[in-house]
């Protein structure tokens, strides 16, 4: 997968959705083309560009922790099914990801918890200002992509059917 | 000037809790990201701390200015009563006050910022800008609990699937913004 391929197969949106070629909300969403390119580059340079002391594995687990308690069944699969074809996904996490773990949940459920205090155990656990920058955009876009997601399944699920 | 429950649509400033990059220390990608995202991103020490990471600011900026300001689809004054009401919703007052003056420019008016101010829950003017209220309410609430039920009132009042999806795109990336916003510092008055 690459920032650069828009086909369908790769869109991470599209697959946690069910939105396959030829569906009309799948083309609805192509009304605006560059939300969907700028979507899915937000989400391959939320876990590929280098940031130094935050690894791929370590910002894959943060996903998967922030799906599981926004409760986004088909997202988590997508972020699990990246863990385990990770290059080095039997590698060791940072010591810092139990902090990371406890910053994202909180983050997730409720924003206002956010404060200055919050980001001292990242520090503490060695994450320097391009690390808890790189955590805090990992958390906050997946608030987006998992309600993008939830918004377009509910969309194609036919009306009056119990939600 | 509209000020209640600790909201306002006064400018107010960001002040970062981390350490803004020096545009004098910039690499040529940092300063031709801030170039691209906003006008004034060089003395702003929000866009200045997120151009730690130039990559997905270059894209977060292209994806909010494409689902904020592109032409056609969801009238922008409406992206921007979703966005000031996840602001509210998500106790962003950074936000909901850059928010509220864009509602007020675009809409030319202020009742209904008064209103999402007063009570996001039963806000709006019209039935149209109240089921745009509670939709961003329930997509920032309980997005895994969202079904049809939350997507009939919008079609009740006549909105395509690319008005819905534009609505969808604002409300979801103030869940972004707001986050970014509360977590990486705090308002101050200018």
């Amino acid at each position: 997968m690459t920032a650069t391929d828009t086909s369908s197969a790769a869109d991470v949106i599209d697959r946690a959705a069910g939105l396959t070629a030829g569906d009309p909300l799948h083309a609805a969403r192509r009304f605006r083309a560059k939300v969907v390119e700028a979507t899915q580059a937000s989400h391959d340079a939320l876990i590929y560009e280098p940031v130094p002391g935050l690894s791929t594995e370590d910002r894959l687990r943060v996903a998967a922790r922030v799906c599981t308690v926004a409760g986004a069944t088909t997202l988590l699969q997508h972020y699990e099914t990246l863990i385990a074809n990770a290059a080095d996904s039997g590698a060791l996490p940072s010591p810092a990801l139990p902090a990371m773990l406890r910053f994202a949940a909180t983050l997730t459920t409720d924003p206002r918890q956010g404060d200055r205090a919050a980001l001292e155990p990242l520090k503490a656990a060695g994450l320097g200002d391009a690390a808890i920058v790189a955590l805090a955009q990992l958390v906050a876009f997946l608030s987006y992509q998992l309600r993008v997601v939830a918004g377009l399944r509910a969309m194609r699920e036919p009306q009056g059917q119990a939600s | 000037m509209i000020r209640r429950n600790g909201f306002t649509d006064e400018s107010l400033e960001w002040r970062s809790w981390l350490e803004p990059l020096r545009v004098d220390e910039a690499s040529p990608l940092q300063l031709e990201v801030l170039d691209e995202s906003h006008p004034q991103s060089r003395t702003s020490p929000y866009y200045l701390t997120l151009a730690h990471q130039p990559l997905m600011l270059r894209h977060r900026s292209a994806a909010y200015n494409a689902i904020m300001y592109a032409p056609g689809g969801l009238r922008r004054a409406e992206r921007e009563l979703g966005a000031m009401v996840v602001s509210v919703t998500n106790g962003c007052v950074y936000c909901t006050s850059v928010h509220a003056q864009r509602f007020e420019q675009l809409a030319k008016r202020s009742d209904t910022v008064e209103q999402v101010f007063d009570d996001p829950r039963t806000a709006g003017t019209t039935e149209r800008e109240r089921a745009i209220a509670r939709f961003a309410i329930a997509v920032t609430e309980r997005p895994a609990g969202l079904g049809p039920a939350d997507i009939a009132p919008l079609r009740e009042q006549g909105m395509s699937d690319e008005e819905i999806l534009d609505l969808l795109h604002a409300v979801a990336i103030f869940g972004w913004a707001n986050r970014l916003m509360q977590n990486l510092g705090e308002p101050a008055s200018p």
